[in-house]
């Protein structure tokens, strides 16, 4: 589907990271462009693309965050939204036996229950679109991972939950998971970790945003950022992903 | 032994109990079914306390946990209570969404995380985790349920290792359809209530498992080739539980 002036996109999680990147990626293509975050809109004032319009919604609060989005999509008087890609994630790192519960719930809540909590309430917006379209950021964790033991359950199930509604809505809505591999943004740091010199191996963010925009194109779904995807781009086959102009 | 079991009035939770009594374990059996609980309680007398907890609501399992933390340790631990919500994914209330993912998923990964960290395990103790046969076909229908179980899978998969070098074992088991009512009030129509399997018989077969330290267990026949197919054409068993689940729920359930 074309890009132009009436198309309607909502990231989450875009005052950093993938989620930024993805925001400034369909802004130049001239999309209509809302972003979440957590945090206050002053304090991100200066991080966000100035075309984009900011909602703060902390997905700690899951009904809420679902509420607030809607509730501003109204406001903007937004009928239809084209592609919703459900980006906001953090996570916890420890030992998988001392986690603490309040890190537990937040991890849950935030990457699991609000991406299913929004999607719920976006159903009206996506029924209205052309051919819209639900992507999840999850993670290439979601088989497991001994460090993130609750982040790779959040992340599993985002993953189960696409796979189902992907079926349940054939031929309405287009439901896509994304699963990056370890992408070198601020988020190991958030989360407690020093990856030292393993960070050197990450993807480059630009290029994981890249090739989310391309595969949303493409529409296919489970697709992992993983390992083919690393050595593709140290050969340079596929420099730039993106098909310009188009979701 | 000494053994918590959630969920423990009704289904395999029940079945559990009712055979580990009979082979003179201690129990904990946890409920928010108060009647069910006295019932049971009345019935099998001086093995068994019953907790009546609601599992849905986060602040009254930290506090299940606090209570469990002053007894003894445990050598046996069934996270078994979930719940379900069937039907067209958006017609279900949010609220029903938040509670079964709190149970489902939230519930025993801080229960689990609270006892193994928290020294409330015996060693050589066994916790078992209730996922489901939707990890392997998907669940149109029931994404936020299928949702549920994938995580709790991964979970269980992901605290493994750490558990091995405490010499407790982590069982994950899979079972498909289960003949309780609850089975009954989520399936679709015309539903072969038949082609359930038993409650006694799915607990025969993860008490087998827990005894052999199995960290899988897909129950039955059905369940191992419901695998194994979905292995190799996951689409195509999505697809497939469309036609026989989803096409066939006539209204939101939950
Ligand atoms: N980086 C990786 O290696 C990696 C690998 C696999 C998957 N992923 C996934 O990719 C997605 C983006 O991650 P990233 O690497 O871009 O991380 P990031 O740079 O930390 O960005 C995450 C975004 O989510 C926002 N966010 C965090 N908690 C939130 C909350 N409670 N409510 C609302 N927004 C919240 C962050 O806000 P702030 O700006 O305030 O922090 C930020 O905008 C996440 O879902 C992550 O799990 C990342």
């Amino acid at each position: 589907m074309k890009v132009d002036q009436a198309t309607n996109i909502l990231i989450t999680g875009a005052t950093d990271g993938i989620g930024l990147l993805l925001a400034h990626l369909y802004l130049a293509q001239g999309a209509n462009v809302v972003i979440t975050g957590r945090r206050d809109a002053k304090a991100v004032e200066q991080v966000i693309p100035k075309d984009a319009i900011y909602i703060q919604a902390n997905q700690e609060h899951p009904q809420i965050t679902a509420d607030l989005i809607t509730k501003a999509m109204t406001e903007i008087g937004w009928d239809h939204c084209d592609l919703a890609i459900l980006n906001a994630g953090n996570g916890h790192v420890c030992n998988p036996l001392q986690e603490n519960p309040e890190a537990i719930r937040d991890t849950l809540n935030v990457n699991l229950v609000a991406p299913i909590l929004i999607a719920r309430t976006l159903v009206r917006f996506l029924d209205k679109a052309h051919h819209g379209k639900l992507v999840f950021i999850g993670s290439t964790s979601h088989k497991g991972a001994a460090k993130f033991a609750s982040y790779a359950a959040s992340k599993a199930g985002l993953h189960g939950f696409a796979r189902s509604l992907r079926e349940e809505w054939h031929h309405r809505i287009t439901v896509l998971i994304i699963h990056p591999g370890p992408t070198a943004t601020g988020m190991h740091a958030k989360a407690g970790f020093d990856a030292g010199a393993m960070k050197r191996l990450f993807f480059d963010p630009d290029y994981v945003a890249r090739t989310i925009v391309a595969s949303i194109h493409k529409g296919a779904s489970p697709v992992s950022i993983g390992v083919f995807a690393r050595i593709k781009q140290a050969l340079s086959l596929r420099k730039n992903p993106v098909s310009a102009g188009d979701i | 032994m000494n053994i918590l079991i959630t969920g423990a009035v009704a289904g395999l939770g029940r079945a559990l109990c009712e055979k580990l009594l009979d082979e003179g374990h201690n129990i904990i059996a946890i409920d928010i079914n108060k009647d069910g609980l006295e019932e049971l309680k009345k019935q099998r007398g001086d093995l068994l306390d019953v907790i009546q907890v609601d599992l849905t609501i986060s602040d009254a399992v930290s506090r299940l946990i606090e209570t469990l933390a002053k007894g003894t340790r445990f050598d046996l631990v069934v996270l078994n209570a979930g719940i379900n919500a069937t039907g067209n994914f958006e017609e279900n209330p949010g609220e029903a969404y938040r509670r079964l993912l709190t149970i489902n998923t939230e519930t025993p990964i801080i229960m689990a995380s609270a006892m193994i960290g928290g020294n409330m395990m015996e060693t050589g103790g066994t916790v078992v985790f209730v996922s489901s046969l939707s990890h392997a076909t998907g669940y149109p229908g029931a994404s936020v349920y299928a949702a549920s179980k994938d995580a709790i899978a991964t979970y269980a998969s992901s605290i493994r290792r750490a558990c091995a070098r405490m010499n407790i074992n982590i069982l994950t088991i899979f079972p498909g359809p289960i003949k309780t009512d609850h089975a009954a009030r989520h399936a679709p129509k015309g539903a072969d209530a038949e082609r359930r399997m038993a409650p006694n018989r799915l607990a025969f077969l993860v008490l087998n498992a827990v005894s052999q330290r199995k960290h899988d267990l897909y129950p039955g026949v059905i369940a191992k080739l419901t695998n194994v197919a979905g292995r190799l054409l996951p689409a195509f068993l999505t697809r497939l539980m469309r036609r026989i689940v989803f096409e066939k729920l006539d209204k939101p359930t939950y």
